[in-house]
């Protein structure tokens, strides 16, 4: 293969597409001229307020294909086939499902118009898979700048049950990841999302989740810095009695920026949703969160609860926090609140008390503030998997190990 | 085993205590008495070594060493132990990998080997046995979600794990009803031994009915105004501090 010379992103975007089904080449075609329409974000761009893109804007890339890595083989009762394939050989399958939640902003919309391959994971009706899927994306092995477009989509059909697992790995900062999931839930199904972002290179992901009633969405976050992070996640619960748990926890030091959005968009009534984002910034690293909880004029007996908690390790660390709410029904249960505090110093001088060094002591608190949103994953190897990578990552973790 | 000798201690520059002389031999257990706001609490948390707390003038000798210049960490290697009035809770950590840490942590500053998983499990049952500290409250977050008696009863399996030298016990008895009274009192006595001095300080008499001490001091103002034998906590209880302390103006 010749490698073409590095572009910005907005210049490798085609004039028009030729490959692919023809409802693709639309919904291609729509996603670039909207890319012309959106711009890429800037200061003024609301959602975009505390996470600069610029330098994203002006560099050059080389595309890499997004390579998938299923680990180690895929559990029974499951569906999963490259979307390259299906693309190919039966392509009408997805017409309708892929892209499907339309009007994306700039960066999910650069993907819809050059992803090239993908994951397509399909739990048929009824199915419950006890084991979790993993899917591991592992950035490129080049030491220029490049990017890639992983695409994800999960249809779980009526009353299936699925654990999906994906790791986002890398070792480069120069490479960027910017990543579309899309998670249809049909009536009485489950999906638990874990998502594991340990690349220190710049990624930026949205997933988009739609579920019909009675479905429940469970997403757990674990984001282990990153140069530039930037997670979108946008859960619609479009049918009766459907619920929904966003958590996560996050850990920026050095110069690292992570940033998550949630949305939450109450559509029908008799909804649950349930948020707890943890968060811990240290040395000069930024973090951002910012939730939004929509309450529809006609989700009644809603309840929704939002709740982001903050650990400054610093002064020179940075915590942005806004979680809030826009209600136009009246009879809901909503609450939401953000803290940004430092460690309690109650609690540290009762471990020292009792003889335990302070920097353990510190990290023995560091690493409890978070254990809460693992503590909320069923799968015992991906839950420790999850707890060694936060104790490798805060300040004499290895000390926490060592005593527990 | 323990001597304060004319400590003056300030918060926010405010005078708390105002010289205190204090002579604690091993295998005592004294007690002081005091009203709320006397400084009783100002001097356990001293001896423990919390921040907040500025020395103006005074020492303090443990086994012969400066007491005031060790880190909290080092006091309790030392064998130094604090019994806290309101323990605080630790979501996310458990009571059990707290109180391994812990041990382990003393025993490496006594240059003893780290107990392990077997051995130290041993060791926690027969310690709460002593308490009557359910096998579950060992598992769950440090005092989270905690009874009052609960906690003052984890704080005394705690001081029966790391086996100090010398325990400051900051108002046990507060929030205890009569039964988990008695439960906790009988666990301090059974850790009362001639190597083992014990400073416990207490607001009532009641709970020196149960912990009987070898000396009795009342602490007013951040002054020491009288000391004397176990029945001057009865006398207390009787006429009141207002009048011990009125009984002491010459």
């Amino acid at each position: 293969m010749t490698e073409s010379p590095p572009t910005t992103l907005l210049e490798s975007v085609p004039h028009s597409f030729v490959a692919g089904p023809e409802w693709l080449r639309a919904l291609r075609n729509r996603a670039a001229a909207s890319l012309q329409d959106l711009g890429l974000p800037n200061k003024k761009t609301e959602a975009w307020r505390f996470t600069s893109v610029r330098s994203i804007a002006d560099a050059t890339f080389h595309r890499r294909p997004a390579s998938i890595d299923l680990v180690p083989t895929t559990p029974a009762g499951l569906e999963v086939r490259s979307l390259r394939e299906v693309l190919r050989n039966d392509p009408e399958s997805l017409e309708g499902r892929l892209g499907g939640g339309a009007e994306a902003p700039f960066f999910a919309a650069l993907n819809t118009a050059l992803f090239e391959d993908g994951v397509w994971v399909h739990v048929p009706a009824g199915a419950r898979v006890d084991r979790p899927l993993r899917i591991i994306h592992p950035s490129a092995p080049s030491s220029e700048a490049s990017v890639r477009y992983p695409r994800v989509l999960v249809t779980a059909e009526e009353g299936s049950e699925l654990t999906l697992i994906e790791v986002y790995a890398g070792k480069d900062p120069q490479q960027l990841s910017n990543g579309v999931v899309e998670v249809d839930l049909s009536p009485n199904s489950r999906v638990h999302h874990i998502r594991i972002h340990e690349d220190p290179g710049m990624q930026i992901a949205r997933v988009s989740v739609s579920q019909a009633a009675s479905s429940v969405y469970r997403s757990t976050v674990l984001t282990l810095g990153g140069s530039l992070l930037r997670l979108d996640i946008h859960a619609r619960l479009r049918g009766q009695g459907a619920e929904c748990q966003l958590n996560g926890a996050y850990l920026v030091d050095g110069q690292d920026h992570v940033d998550h959005h949630t949305l939450v968009e109450h559509e029908s009534s008799h909804c649950q949703s349930h948020q707890t984002y943890r968060g811990i910034a240290a040395e000069r690293g930024t973090a951002v969160f910012d939730g939004i909880v929509v309450v529809h004029r006609d989700a009644q007996k809603t309840e929704a609860h939002q709740e982001n908690r903050n650990l400054l390790l610093s002064d020179t660390a940075t915590v942005h926090t806004k979680p809030h709410l826009e209600i136009d029904a009246d009879d809901v249960i909503c609450s939401h609140g953000a803290t940004v505090g430092s460690l309690d110093e109650d609690q540290l001088f009762y471990l020292r008390a009792r003889g335990i060094p302070e920097d353990v002591g510190r990290a023995v608190l560091t690493n409890a503030f978070l254990q809460e949103i693992m503590e909320g994953v069923g799968d015992e190897a991906t839950r420790l998997e999850m707890k060694e990578a936060v104790l490798d990552r805060i300040p004499h973790g290895d000390a926490v190990r060592g005593i527990s | 085993m323990l001597k304060i000798e004319d400590l003056h201690v300030e918060v926010d520059g405010k005078p708390i205590l105002k010289g205190i002389n204090m002579d604690i031999a091993a295998g005592e257990v004294h007690a002081i008495m005091g009203p709320n706001g006397s400084g009783k609490s100002t001097l356990a948390y001293v001896l423990a070594g919390r921040d907040g707390y500025e020395v103006t003038r005074g020492r303090v000798l443990y086994r012969g060493e400066d007491l005031l210049s060790m880190s909290p960490e080092e006091r309790a290697g030392e064998g130094v132990f604090l019994g806290f009035q309101y323990p605080v809770a630790i979501p996310g950590v458990s009571n059990i990998y707290f109180l391994k840490a812990a041990l382990n942590a003393v025993r490496k500053h006594r240059g003893q080997d780290p107990l392990d998983a077997i051995e130290f499990m041993k060791l926690s049952r027969e310690k709460a046995n002593l308490v009557q500290l359910p096998d579950e409250l060992t598992k769950r977050s440090v005092n989270d979600g905690f009874s009052g008696g609960e906690k003052k009863r984890n704080e005394i399996f705690q001081m029966a794990m790391l086996e100090p030298s010398f325990a400051v016990l900051d108002e046990t008895d507060s929030g205890l009803d009569i039964d988990a009274l008695k439960t906790v009192a009988d666990g301090v006595n059974a850790l009362r031994s001639p190597e083992r001095a014990m400073l416990v300080i207490t607001h009532y008499q009641r709970l020196l009915d149960h912990i009987v001490p070898d000396v009795v001091h009342v602490l007013i103002d951040g002054q020491i105004v009288r000391t004397g034998d176990k029945d001057l906590a009865l006398q207390l209880e009787k006429e009141g501090y207002t009048e011990v302390r009125d009984a002491m103006v010459p």
